[in-house]
């Protein structure tokens, strides 16, 4: 005689597991708002710091950039900088340190896929990176006065990025084998291509050889995107800006999904 | 009767070592089931296959009839582990971990929650319901890890060296705790180092040695195999010269003027209550006895070494 479903407690799953994933996203939240003045303070800090002295100080003394003052192109690119490093270190820190507890093993046990896992964990980091923008953006709405011209591209730009930025996360959090290893990227490759990523200039403002480099930079198209959706001004042109951060989000997350289902540095 | 597990011509293999090397095993629903060997043996890693911490090379494993890579899910919610480690994010407050471990298994938020302090109440937790994991002592931190494997009613589970680092009075609750378990119809497999815990818990044991089972039997049969027998006998006065002089056909460590003595016999020949009757009739004044050795630990080590 074979156990039926009737007398086994958890539930039939036969159209995925929406319970155990909401759970997942929760706990991902929870994560970081448990510790917002870890998450959510620092970043604010760095955005007021930024528009103190680039905007209100040295911001007066550079002339307007596409016929914006310095402290409106500013705006655009502080927003995206804070999206960018949320998302990233929300996923990033939590699969490493879940790793490195063990804890990863409670949703290995569970009744959830690794799909419905990678997930949820990134959703996350997006759901960091969506209030790290919201945040961002209203203090220095507040302080710059800017305006947002097109809120829908806005918020596509801001979820898509953090798409992206968290699978990258999560595939760091993945990779690393201790913490040196875990801030390799953040350090060598996402803080300078972020620097570089036009947050702070306007890729006329560079040397030809340079603008060609520049744009080689994804961020450069991301930050764009973001700026033309707040004012309208943009180096790259809107539907470029939109493949690539689409590309740049899905190609991860498909790699995030493929390496987690075969158990890459999680099952033995 | 549908197995609770039945694994057959189970391989795992690393690069560079065969963990498991085509085993087999059936557990029946209701059993009490030990799984020993020794350190390297591939015990974890047999649990671990079950519970979805790691992927086997080849072979079959089905918990009650359901495949464990093509149903998973279905597999998932037979199945509760106990890890050796503590395993959980130590920030976390005791209740949110059990609350958040049920939602993984699709249970909604309000039976998450009643069966969490329901398993609080159990484990006379209750009062540490609110406290980060992190600030549980080692005691109250192996019995979190046991109620979050409760958490969705699973009906196997598999708890690996569940009393590794307990004090004495745990270990007997948790005993009881898990007999309990059992006879309300959950079946448990069990690692353990602790021979004296398979015999006084497990109703059937699989010895298991180098990634193949060596024997699988119930404990009282594999109890049964041992047919040599050593008993320490303390005497509440010193033998005397000759007292021992005709007990040729035992084997026997004493001293002239000791407190003690050690009779080794073949229990198929020699019944138990002969040795004493001779013992006493030669004047040995008998104040305690004791076997040398746990019985069970001694098949373990003829088996394994």
């Amino acid at each position: 005689m074979n156990i039926s479903d009737e007398e086994i407690y958890a539930p039939k799953l036969t159209c995925g597991n929406f319970v155990g994933f909401r759970t997942l996203v929760m706990r991902e939240c929870h994560r970081f708002l448990r510790v917002w003045n870890q998450t959510l303070v620092p970043p604010l800090i760095t955005t007021v710091l930024y528009i103190l002295i680039f905007g209100y100080s040295l911001g007066s003394r550079i002339p307007e950039v596409q016929n914006v003052s310095y402290m409106e192109f500013l705006v655009p690119g502080l927003v995206m900088m804070g999206v960018i490093s949320g998302a990233y270190q929300n996923t990033s820190s939590s699969l490493y340190i879940a790793r490195f507890q063990g804890n990863v093993q409670e949703l290995l046990v569970s009744s959830m896929s690794s799909f419905e896992i990678v997930l949820g964990v990134i959703l996350g980091g997006v759901a960091r990176g969506i209030c790290i923008g919201i945040v961002v953006a209203a203090v220095a709405v507040l302080m710059a006065g800017v305006e947002i011209l097109h809120l829908p591209t806005a918020l596509f730009f801001i979820v898509v990025v953090s798409i992206a930025f968290a699978s990258f996360g999560f595939l760091s959090g993945l990779w690393a084998e201790d913490f040196d290893q875990l801030s390799l990227f953040q350090t060598y490759v996402l803080t300078p291509l972020t620097y570089l990523g036009g947050v702070f200039f306007s890729v006329d403002m560079l040397p030809v050889l340079w603008q060609k480099v520049a744009m080689a930079n994804p961020i450069l198209y991301f930050v764009n995107g973001l700026r033309y959706a707040f004012l309208g001004i943009s180096d790259i042109s809107l539907p470029v800006a939109i493949v690539t951060v689409l590309f740049a989000a899905i190609v991860p997350f498909v790699g995030c999904c493929m390496l987690f289902h075969r158990g890459y540095h999680i099952k033995t | 009767m549908t197995p609770a597990v039945q694994i057959s011509k189970l391989n795992k293999r690393y690069p560079d070592v065969t963990a498991l090397d085509s085993i087999a095993l059936e557990i029946q629903p209701g059993d009490f089931y030990g799984l020993l060997g020794p350190n390297g043996a591939g015990k974890t890693t047999t649990i671990n296959i079950l519970a979805g911490l790691c992927n086997k090379t080849a072979g079959d494993v089905t918990i009650f009839g359901r495949d464990i890579v093509n149903d998973y899910r279905d597999c998932r919610r037979l199945v509760g582990l106990v890890p050796q480690e503590f395993n959980f994010d130590v920030f976390v407050r005791l209740r949110h971990m059990l609350v958040f471990q049920g939602g993984f298994f699709g249970l909604p938020k309000r039976t998450c929650e009643a069966r969490a302090d329901e398993l609080l109440a159990e484990f006379d937790l209750s009062d540490k319901a609110d406290t980060q994991l992190r600030n549980l002592s080692g005691g109250m931190k192996r019995r979190a890890i046991i109620t979050r494997a409760l958490m969705h009613r699973p009906k196997i589970l598999i708890l690996d060296e569940p009393t590794a680092g307990v004090d004495v009075d745990l270990r007997r609750s948790l005993w009881q705790y898990l007999r309990q378990l059992n006879a309300e119809g959950t079946t448990i497999l069990l690692t353990t180092h602790y021979i004296e815990e398979a015999e006084a818990l497990c109703d059937r044991i699989a010895i298991i040695n180098e990634g193949c089972i060596v024997t699988v039997d119930t404990t009282r049969n594999l109890v049964a195999r041992l047919t040599t027998e050593s008993v320490h006998i303390t005497l509440t006065a010193p033998l005397t010269n000759g007292m021992l002089e005709n007990f040729d056909d035992l084997q026997i460590e004493a001293a002239d003027g000791s407190n003690e003595l050690t009779v080794t016999f073949d229990r198929r020949q020699t019944p138990y209550h002969s040795i004493l009757e001779r013992l006493i009739s030669a004047g040995v004044r008998i104040d305690n006895i004791r076997p040398v050795g746990n019985q069970l630990e001694q098949v373990f080590v003829s088996l394994t070494k």
